[in-house]
């Protein structure tokens, strides 16, 4: 199991998680924490405090759009979709990523792989 | 069944919040402790357990609610786009702009290049404080995150705008096709664009490199 990355990274990281993750579909709060989570094997970790003020801060700047639903039980969740703009910032981002663990691999033989 | 909303309406103290923006984001907040509470369930703990890994979620609730308040509140005078991008055009046309006129002011002459039978006006001083504006441009769009491409316009917008003007002029220039007016418009596009972009993108190079994500970084 991969370790827990610490909290400034995973902060630098959280934009590209969550819009890479809202690229393949809308999703609520609690299921991107839980998807993050799942999918990284624990090493990115989002929790209520640090998840919601990114995701109202991305709405701010018209990244995602949130509506509320309800699920098949009727239970209210509010999803959030990626906006075009949202989509827009996603690949300079990657590649922004990329370089980063490029150049640190070269550095410090740290490998992206 | 516990009230988690009730809980998170009396604990998070966000300010300015508009009324159905606060009850929205009360309401998001309290599903989500109440879906960690049931998974917590699910997995066998006890209902106090449960609670506590809830709440645990939120950390500091002060915290919360001003990261929330910061993130929610409407931008502020500038957006995104005017700090990362207009701003800094702005100053460094403004900076390029003034410094010409002051360049003038002071009464510090040009020098005349002959090239052929047409004269060429250098104004040295004034060239050599385009670096200046070109690194305060590209310094002020890197550190507002913008992208490459932004830092470039920036830091060289006086260059740009000269060079509109230039083509303002083009249908004059292209009239009658004279070669006088050719070589005039192509010594005007060195002297007044290719010349100025050179020395504004010389100031600007230190700041074209290091990628938005490492500045966010740096912050």
């Amino acid at each position: 199991m991969p370790k827990r990355i610490r909290s400034k990274i995973a902060r630098g990281s959280a934009d590209l998680a969550i819009l890479s993750l809202l690229a393949e579909k809308p999703l609520y709060g609690f299921e991107i924490a839980r998807q993050i989570c799942e999918r990284t094997g624990g090493a990115l970790k989002f929790t209520l405090a640090s998840l919601y003020p990114l995701l109202y801060e991305m709405e701010k700047r018209g990244w995602v759009e949130a509506h509320w639903q309800a699920n098949a039980a009727g239970r209210d969740r509010r999803y959030y979709r990626l906006t075009q703009t949202g989509r827009r910032q996603l690949a300079p981002l990657r590649e922004e990523w990329r370089s980063f663990f490029h150049a640190l691999d070269a550095l410090a033989g740290v490998s992206h792989a | 069944m516990l009230d988690w909303k009730k809980l998170v309406r009396k604990r998070l103290s966000t300010q300015d919040l508009p009324h159905g923006t606060r009850d929205d984001i009360v309401a998001e907040l309290a599903i989500h402790l109440d879906e960690t509470y049931e998974h917590a369930l699910s997995k066998g703990l006890t209902r106090g357990a449960a609670i506590k890994i809830a709440l645990q979620e939120v950390g500091d609730w002060r915290v919360l609610a001003t990261e929330i308040d910061s993130a929610r509140c409407k931008e502020g005078p500038m957006n995104h786009r005017t700090k990362s991008f207009w701003l800094p055009v702005l100053i460094t046309l403004l900076g390029a702009s003034v410094s010409l006129e002051a360049t003038q002011f002071a009464g510090l002459q040009p020098q005349l290049v002959w090239v052929g039978n047409m004269g060429v006006t250098f104004y040295w001083p004034w060239l050599a404080s385009l670096p200046i504006f070109g690194a305060a441009g590209a310094y002020l769009t890197r550190r507002a995150a913008g992208q490459t491409s932004m830092r470039l316009a920036a830091c060289l917008s006086p260059a740009l705008v000269m060079l509109v003007a230039m083509f303002l002029l083009l249908p004059w220039v292209l009239a009658g096709f004279h070669l006088f007016r050719l070589m005039l418009f192509g010594l005007g596009l060195i002297n007044w664009v290719g010349i100025p972009a050179a020395a504004l993108l010389l100031g600007a190079l230190p700041f074209l490199r290091g990628s938005r994500l490492t500045v966010e970084m740096k912050q």
